[in-house]
């Protein structure tokens, strides 16, 4: 028997900071990656944002000798494609002027490989004096008189102590725990995509400081583009339910659109490597631990409820479940009801307020984006009429203003539901009760902004009396 | 373009199944056959398969016993040092 305070099941992000973490606190702790190194088994969107520079200090130490295949970048550009599969606009962005600080400022992510970020991560947890064992797969949970009290490997070694479930969205330890069998099939989705190379210099033309991409659409769900050094990745994904077609057919329209084919000759991209991964994405995450077991990152379901941010969720758990664990052995009781100390814990950081909001988010996430077909489908021609609406030479100003109001009305019958269902308790849950009501009581309205009232009242003072 | 997405993988060849289905669980739904992005799963008649040489193909997603709702697929990680290597993920 190997003993050990702190037994961790997986080399991911939230692994390896959880190892981090534990091993400076003075805990035994050991972690295991079943690939040869960390990062072997892993492709994500790979978008580091960010609040992990704010939360994490070590992150300013990574670099490009340590990471190659780094690109950060301020901007982001938005494709819009209708149902013919055509872009019919775009819009880039860059970090707003409320944004508040530093390096928020100057970039919206940097974007690095897991084959080159997780090992880098990884060697801080060992250096800080956890144990890493590699090329071993973790098999069953390790339990006496039916509780966990550790993990056995493939070669039936056993490791007594409390478990970290940091091994992702197929989880032993949630399974072996009793916390989950499976999934529901829309707390989870299956991403794909395609990594493309090409050089450096191409990318640094072509897209100047854009780091990524999102292809909008109505034929094929909300698609991203993240640029490397020299590469890129294009993926899609969708729930568990929304597949109605081999998922690889969805990938491939991206890639043969017409503007996008452009773009890899432009940056004479070569496709080198196709990944595929389940990626949970829900509103609520539940059953994150039990007795001597936490769950955190992907194997907990803490991606961002809005678009799957998954790195950042995965460290900040880790290090609040570490918190948890440290406080359980101290006071020497790892019961489930004791942990349950973990919930709060993450629930004040936040990934937590990003949850606060967590049904409402994924719900309209689910609605727009990666319904194209019931709501793309109106919703890139509507918004690309106001768009693309006002450049336009085709009649008198006036006269067009007119034309693209007349246009806007034939969406109201999807827009106006969708404001309901989505947008409304989105803003409900953001903003809370009472200010909510404000915004939809035109005379609460009205008392709050007395210019307004003002204005109003003049202009209906300044109108021609009706007609006796 | 046409891509062969099935070739762009790399991969330590390991040694055993990590895959299975149970038939007289499986209620035919297809889900498995859908979701699979390497195109594994396949039906003869009645039957539902993977195919022979899947430890060659497969992702390690685990889409597919995740989309089987009858618990008839039963998937988990090949041995520790084998099977898909990420390289550029």
């Amino acid at each position: 028997m190997n003993e050990y305070d702190i037994v961790i099941v997986g080399a991911g992000p939230g692994g390896s900071t959880a190892a981090k973490e534990a091993a400076e606190k003075g805990l035994k702790t050991i972690f295991f990656e079943r690939g040869r190194k960390p990062g072997n088994k892993n492709s994500s969107g790979t978008g580091l944002g960010p609040r992990l520079w704010r939360e994490f200090d070590f992150m300013k130490e990574i670099n490009s000798d340590d990471c190659p295949s780094i690109r950060e970048g301020r901007a982001a550009r938005n494709y819009m494609i209708d149902n013919d599969g055509k872009v019919t606009g775009y819009i880039m962005t860059t970090p707003t002027a409320s944004v508040e600080y530093e390096p928020a400022k100057s970039w919206i992510t940097l974007n690095c490989y897991r084959s080159d970020f997780d090992p880098w991560l990884a060697k801080y947890a060992t250096d800080a004096g956890a144990e890493l064992k590699t090329s071993t797969l973790i098999t069953g949970l390790l339990k006496e008189d039916g509780k966990v009290v550790g993990v056995i490997d493939e070669k039936g070694e056993k490791y007594r102590g409390l478990v970290i479930g940091a091994d992702g969205a197929v989880s032993m330890v949630a399974q072996q725990s009793g916390l989950r069998k499976r999934w529901g099939q829309k707390q989870v989705t299956l991403t794909l995509q395609y990594d493309f190379e090409c050089s450096a210099s191409k990318i640094d033309d072509v897209m100047g400081d854009e780091a990524l991409a999102v292809w909008w659409s109505a034929t094929f769900p909300a698609a991203y583009q993240v640029f490397f050094n020299s590469s890129f990745h294009i993926g899609l994904g969708n729930w568990m339910t929304w597949w109605d077609k081999n998922p690889v057919h969805y990938l491939n329209k991206v890639i043969n659109l017409d503007y996008m084919q452009r773009l890899i000759r432009v940056l004479e991209a070569k496709p080198r490597e196709f990944q595929a991964h389940l990626l949970p994405w829900m509103g609520t995450p539940e059953n994150t631990h039990t007795d001597n077991v936490i769950l955190i990152g992907d194997a907990g379901g803490f991606p961002c409820p809005l678009e799957a941010e998954g790195i950042y969720p995965a460290m900040v758990t880790a290090r609040a479940a570490i918190d948890a664990a440290a406080e359980a052995i101290s006071a020497g009781d790892t019961s489930k009801d004791f942990l349950s100390i973990y919930d709060m814990k993450w629930k004040a950081t936040s990934v937590g307020e990003d949850f606060k909001s967590g049904p409402e988010l994924q719900s309209i996430w689910m609605a727009l984006p990666f319904s194209p077909r019931k709501s793309m489908s109106w919703f890139v021609p509507m918004f690309m009429e106001i768009l693309g609406g006002i450049i336009d030479w085709s009649e008198p100003h006036p006269v067009r203003i007119r034309q693209i109001a007349r246009s806007l009305k034939k969406y109201l019958p999807q827009a106006v539901p969708f404001i309901m269902q989505e947008v409304l308790p989105l803003l409900t849950s953001v903003l809370g009760e009472e200010k909510m009501e404000m915004l939809t009581d035109p005379a609460k309205l009205m008392a709050e902004m007395p210019e307004i009232q003002e204005a109003m009242m003049q202009a209906f003072m300044d109108a021609p009396k009706e007609e006796d | 373009m046409k891509i062969d997405h099935r070739k762009l993988q790399s991969r330590i060849p390991g040694t055993g199944d990590f895959i299975k289905i149970d038939n007289s669980r499986c209620t035919q739904c297809d889900r498995c056959l859908v979701i699979c992005v390497m195109n594994l799963w396949k039906k003869r008649g009645d039957t539902v398969y993977i195919v022979d040489d899947y430890t060659s193909h497969c992702l390690e997603c685990g889409a597919c016993a995740q989309v089987c709702e009858s618990d008839a697929i039963e998937f988990r990680f090949p041995a520790g040092g084998t099977g898909i290597v990420i390289e550029q993920g």
